[in-house]
């Protein structure tokens, strides 16, 4: 009898302390991290936001970049872990990550299920074509009678087949460059983060440069929902913005089109 | 042809890279699932029988649902259900709750093998050792012992190897073993995207390393032969 009254205590106490766990008071994520003293973010391999130069082991791109000073501003170590993709809501609830920062498209899926920061990026496909002609396309009609070259299965894929435009599909978005570069192609798209990177002065496509942007993306950081850390992010990027630090980070990495204002 | 030999030393050092990893998960999974597994065959053939039927039920609920799903549970459950992340975010936590999770499962298929192997020591050898006056605990390790190692050899030596190719399954959780590693340059890393071949070329790794398992437990197998 005695051992039947231990064992059910035991029970009940069990049950008491998880749903006490579980509905446990909702305390600031922000105050949870600096507590822990480091941020947890979850990222791909995906240059120019975040990767490792060869032969080196630290991350770096724009994206990671901004993610050190924002855990500086903190006061908190970070620490990049590299997740897979399709788990990135499943990490972040489960703790296991504390934001996704990786020139993550801002989409509805993304938007419902995290507690997104402001949009930092934008990123589109773009036409891309050399720079002496670039002034006659400008606008979406002009482009009729072009050919293009696409990465095949891209997005840039779609946009041009969706407006019924006669293109090749090449191997990868620097094939469909070189294409351009060689006038195998009238015309190229692709991303626009990635024609920030490649194309323009000082690059090895110094000829070619974007026009038309045929559809338009953000990317923004995503914590937690009904994280603090959302909002403490954005008055970063306010601060970072204005003081010129992210800029000067964007040149480094060639992003700097694509930056969005910060206000 | 000539694109992949200059991809060669790239990729070759990402993947022996992940390769440690997929090894360690391996040998960390066997140092603990050996003894793990014999623990609960004793304890699944005890005669406490609470002790027996919780250890029967954990094999069932382990060897009855998939690997996969016990290393989603294992790694992402502490952290969504209780909200305590126990394992961490960094490649320490994930490699920890990977091993957990592999130790737990072999050490299921191991007790079964175990148990297979002490049932089949014929009675005799028993009645010898206590006529002998031997203790249980004596006869245990000192008759029977030996002789259920020679019979699990050929049994655990397919659930080796078997283990060699589900580690690759720790990649749900982001442990960056050699499939990981070669996937990585599907999509784009260190400078070269859209290449399939690495994911492939990884079977080359887990061809070898069988070859030389499948060849040192021959080994053992032989040298076990002397008694019958």
């Amino acid at each position: 009898m005695k051992r039947k009254m231990i064992s059910m205590f035991l029970a009940a106490a069990m049950v008491v302390s998880v749903t006490a766990s579980v509905f446990a008071a909702e305390e600031s994520d922000k105050a949870y991290v600096q507590d822990k003293g480091t941020l947890v973010i979850g990222i791909t391999d995906f240059a120019p936001m975040d990767y490792k130069e060869e032969g080196s082991d630290e991350w770096v791109g724009f994206d990671a970049d901004m993610a050190k000073a924002f855990g500086k501003s903190l006061g908190v170590e970070v620490e990049f872990v590299e997740i897979d993709w399709d788990n990135k809501i499943m990490e972040l609830d489960g703790k296991t990550i504390d934001c996704v920062w990786n020139g993550m498209t801002l989409t509805d899926e993304v938007t419902s299920s995290m507690e997104c920061s402001n949009a930092y990026c934008k990123n589109a496909q773009v036409v891309v074509v050399p720079s002496d002609k670039a002034e006659e396309y400008q606008d979406t009609d002009s482009l009729s009678g072009l050919t293009f070259a696409v990465e095949a299965g891209s997005a840039g894929e779609a946009e041009v087949s969706n407006l019924g435009l006669e293109y090749t599909p090449v191997k990868a978005q620097a094939d469909a460059l070189m294409e351009v570069s060689a006038y195998t192609s009238d015309a190229a798209v692709i991303d626009l983060l990635m024609a920030a990177a490649m194309i323009g002065e000082g690059t090895g496509y110094e000829g070619l440069t974007h026009t038309v942007e045929l559809n338009s993306e953000e990317y923004g950081v995503g914590f937690r929902k009904g994280s603090d850390l959302a909002e403490a992010l954005n008055e970063f990027f306010v601060t970072s913005y204005e003081d010129g630090s992210m800029m000067e980070c964007a040149e480094k990495y060639g992003v700097q089109d694509a930056v969005v204002e910060q206000k | 042809m000539e694109q992949i030999m200059e991809q060669m030393p790239v990729v070759l050092h990402s993947l022996n890279i992940g390769f440690i990893q997929t090894l360690k998960l391996f040998f960390v999974t066997l140092i603990g699932a050996f003894p793990l597994g014999l623990l609960m065959s004793i304890g699944s053939t005890s005669r406490i029988k609470p002790l027996s039927w919780f250890i029967k039920l954990l094999i069932w609920i382990i060897r009855g649902t998939p690997l996969m799903i016990q290393l989603l549970i294992i790694y992402y459950f502490p952290g969504l259900v209780l909200h305590n992340p126990i394992w961490g975010g960094g490649e320490t936590g994930r490699f920890l709750a990977a091993s957990f999770s592999f130790i737990l499962n072999y050490s299921c298929y191991f007790s079964e093998i175990y148990r297979g192997g002490i049932q089949g020591v014929p009675v005799g050898q028993e009645e010898a050792g206590l006529v002998l006056g031997m203790t249980k605990t004596q006869i245990f390790f000192k008759i029977k012992l030996l002789q259920v190692i020679k019979r699990i050899v050929p049994p655990m030596s397919n659930e080796i190897i078997t283990l060699v190719k589900d580690t690759s399954l720790a990649r749900i959780i982001a442990l960056q073993e050699i499939i990981w590693a070669g996937q990585a340059f599907m999509k784009g890393s260190q400078g070269i995207s859209g290449a399939i071949w690495p994911l492939f070329f990884t079977a080359v790794y887990y061809l070898i390393f069988n070859g030389i398992l499948t060849l040192l437990l021959g080994r053992l197998e032989k040298k076990l032969d002397y008694f019958r």
